[in-house]
């Protein structure tokens, strides 16, 4: 390249960056030789700088052999372009000249590359330890649990503004293609200004982008993410997220936990039933209340109808709007106990369920039976494992309550079937959502 | 994916509660009802093997795809249009016919149109669905339900008040001669199989014979236990006392031990989702043949219109409903119904067998 072509690359990159408190213009001098370093000193891990340029600068002597240390150097890379190399200086890459070439040295500072310990999926038995917010870091972990060379490592970036570095990994040899290239097209397709974390996808995986059910999983879980590499899944790590994503999702993913794979085989069975129990009655319970206490008592045998009505002797209205009170009151609840700082979280439950729950009854505002199915309703909800599928599931069974106050039982079921049949035609990335059989790979 | 053939026609078994099936045969109780079951029940495998043989030669492909360039489009569209009416009224009399039994037994106070605009939406939402999804559909219902009516069978038959004696007595009538009613009232239970004219699309190969076989013993069974237990629960001369015999019968069967007493409220709920599905696989059909009329210039707006035809016949059906004598519509549907399906079947016999895919 020849010297004035360097030079007005070198204003011309100098005029483009703002000038601010953080960027750092340096020149390097020699009696022989001398090296200009333009780099954001916030972005870049300035020991690094310190043993891969200004040590060797000043030890090595000759210009050329100092030249040929930059141009073998792993770390460092050539002169592409020039939008290139202002993008990896934004990136935290520090952008040399010397001896009209122009280098480009990733020494990136890697923030948050401790591993986290998992908090929203806990299991009692099996490892402990989730994902940390370097992308590196992921795909280090992730390679350190699935040591094949048949896995792959696409990068792209997501989000106009953010320009996120998302990378996709798959097993080359048990990935279907049909899915892969649904996945690559479906990210193509995204159009998002700040791009963060995984679960902004979700709205994307349909054209009215308007989701209740996800088709995609987040996850915080390393061991998770490979047992799902041997099942041909398509992994998306995203920078700065401690959360991998999972594509294609169905909804016996969602309702798995890691713990099945950690416990024997029946319990693990036991456990899993237990959690399909637990969909059931925390989608059914509000709906069936209303149904058989003011539409059809006599569905229940006489003694079962007669202590449903007379725990609701003292209540003065109809059953569906001692539901929604209910109802509310839970989902506030629940939601403030989220919100709240840890130190009070538990003040909150005591004086909500304990004293509340207890007061409305004896105030004769709701019936005893209303207080058990209302937290049967919650708890059960909990035993879903995916935090985003259950609250999906917490807002579906307003539809089966919204229908069996007009139609009682009728619309109980019907509710139930309509629910099974969105599920039904749901798709994920080419995979049908609401399916039990094992996705076996297509090779 | 053949089993989804052997689902259609179980489908179709189950629904024959609903639609008078039971009442008619128990009518010819002592006039050849077991000899004309036997004969349905050649007559309906004949029937179903040709119509699967047929299909067979088209792997993938439903009859709007089989027909589009062989025809001229005037043709074209008084088939299809002739063709879909046959099972839009197929799966609309299915839904008056569940809808009156929901509004005697569980919703008398709720108004049927009431009743009937919340299984529009049910199944509006389904039939626009494609036909794979339908099947998955099928699939999952009819596995969620199976238990429930195997439990029922199994309640019924074991039953104290299951009087064997009466059955033993219509045993007795077995060499009467047979006669076209119940002849035809009986081979409703297999007509599932005529759903193959779009549900073909799916069966890439062809129908292995274990489902023959299965279809042959579970519609034996079926015919024989839709018309023998409510014989056997209400004695030989008191079963065509009910318009509903099975809903009776049902109502018979007490649960000692279970928080709901009656198997009556069991039965019911389980029909609602076999009548949705039902209803939904005979209108999947007839919406997407109407839909093979206008194959080439798909859009949105006819869709719709589609659905509005539906809907407006169906409420306004409801609304009419105790005008039209639903007993006699039925027997007069039934029996249009089976000269339609034999004529249908042969016509594709000989008109499309010798074609190449």
């Amino acid at each position: 390249m020849s010297s004035n072509k360097v030079q007005s690359i070198h204003d011309s990159i100098k005029s483009k960056i703002q000038k601010s408190e953080d960027i750092v213009l340096k020149e390097l001098k020699t009696k022989e030789k001398n090296l200009d370093t333009f780099y954001f000193k916030t972005l870049t891990d300035e020991t690094q700088l310190q043993n891969f340029l200004i040590k060797p600068f000043f030890e090595i002597i000759t210009p050329d052999r100092f030249l040929s240390y930059l141009q073998s150097h792993p770390k460092i890379k050539p002169f592409e372009s020039e939008q290139q190399t202002l993008d990896e200086l934004i990136g935290g890459a520090v952008i040399l000249f010397y001896m009209d070439t122009i280098f480009i040295l990733d020494s990136r500072i890697d923030r948050n590359n401790s591993v986290l310990d998992t908090t929203v999926e806990t299991t009692i038995q099996g490892p402990q330890s989730g994902f940390s917010e370097s992308l590196g870091t992921n795909l280090g972990l992730i390679r350190h649990r699935y040591p094949e060379p048949s896995l792959q490592v696409d990068s792209t970036k997501i989000g106009s503004i953010s320009r996120t570095q998302v990378m996709i990994v798959y097993d080359k040899n048990k990935v279907d293609p049909v899915v892969l290239d649904n996945v690559k097209k479906f990210l193509s397709s995204i159009d998002i200004e700040i791009f963060q974390s995984g679960e902004q996808l979700l709205d994307f995986t349909k054209k009215s982008r308007r989701t209740l059910y996800p088709t995609i999983m987040v996850t915080e879980r390393p061991d998770r993410v490979a047992v799902n590499l041997t099942t041909g899944k398509v992994i998306l790590l995203i920078a700065g997220s401690p959360f991998a994503v999972l594509m294609p999702t169905v909804m016996k993913d969602l309702m798995a936990s890691m713990a099945d794979i950690y416990q024997t085989y029946w319990i693990g069975k036991f456990l899993l039933t237990l959690r399909y129990i637990g969909l059931f009655t925390s989608t059914m319970l509000p709906a069936v209340y209303v149904a058989l206490t003011s539409y059809n008592p006599e569905v229940f045998r006489v003694q079962l109808a007669l202590s449903v009505a007379g725990s609701r002797h003292a209540v003065p209205y109809p059953s569906f709007i001692e539901v929604l009170l209910m109802l509310i009151m839970m989902e506030l609840l629940m939601e403030a106990s989220i919100r709240l700082p840890k130190a009070i979280g538990p003040t909150a439950t005591t004086v909500g369920g304990l004293i509340l729950g207890q007061a409305a009854t004896d105030a004769g505002l709701v019936s005893n039976i209303m207080i058990i199915i209302v937290s049967l309703g919650a708890i059960s909800n909990f035993v879903i494992p995916i935090s985003i599928f259950s609250f999906a599931v917490r807002i579906s069974k307003y539809l089966l309550l919204l229908l069996s106050i007009f139609y009682g039982l009728v619309g109980v079921i019907i509710g139930f079937f309509l629910l099974i049949a969105y599920m039904v035609s749901l798709d994920s990335f080419g995979k049908p959502f609401f399916t039990f059989i094992e996705n076996k790979s297509t090779n | 994916m053949n089993r989804y053939f052997l689902y259609l026609v179980i489908l179709n078994m189950l629904t024959n509660v609903i639609i008078f099936v039971p009442n008619f045969l128990i009518q010819y109780r002592y006039d050849g009802a077991i000899m004309s079951i036997l004969i349905a029940t050649i007559s309906g495998m004949i029937l179903m093997y040709l119509d699967s043989i047929v299909f067979a030669r088209f792997p993938g492909k439903g009859l709007p795809e089989i027909i589009e360039n062989r025809m001229r489009v005037p043709f074209k569209i008084i088939l299809f249009v002739g063709f879909s009416l046959f099972w839009f009224t197929a799966g609309l009399i299915t839904l008056l016919g569940y809808i009156d039994i929901l509004h005697r037994f569980i919703n008398p106070d709720l108004p049927k149109v009431w009743l009937m605009v919340i299984f529009l939406a049910a199944i509006c939402f389904v039939i626009q669905l494609s036909t794979q999804k339908v099947v998955y559909l099928l699939e999952i219902i009819l596995l969620l339900n199976g238990p429930l009516v195997i439990f029922i069978f199994f309640k019924a038959i074991t039953s104290d008040y299951l009087n064997w004696d009466s059955i033993f007595e219509i045993g007795t009538h077995f060499f009467t001669p047979p006669k076209l009613t119940p002849i035809v009232v009986a081979s409703y239970v297999f007509s599932g199989y005529t759903n193959i004219i779009i549900f073909n699309r799916l069966f890439k190969e062809k129908i292995k014979s274990i489902n023959f076989a299965l279809i042959l013993g579970l519609s034996i069974l079926n015919l024989f236990t839709s018309f023998l237990v409510p014989i056997g629960f209400h004695g030989a001369d008191g079963a065509h006392e009910y318009m509903y015999p099975w809903i009776m019968t049902s109502d018979s069967i007490r649960l000692v031990y279970s928080p709901i007493e009656r198997a009556l409220f069991i039965f019911l709920m389980l029909y609602i989702s076999i009548t949705l599905l039902s209803v939904s696989v005979h209108w999947h059909v007839a919406f997407e043949l109407i839909k093979g009329s206008y194959i080439k210039k798909q859009s949105k707006k006819k869709n719709w219109l589609v659905f509005a035809c539906f809907i407006g016949f169906s409420i306004l059906a409801v609304l009419r409903i105790d005008l039209l004598k639903p007993e006699m519509v039925i027997k007069f549907w039934l029996i249009a119904r089976y000269f339609f399906e034999i004529i249908i079947v042969f016509c594709f016999f000989f008109f499309l067998r010798r074609r190449k895919a």
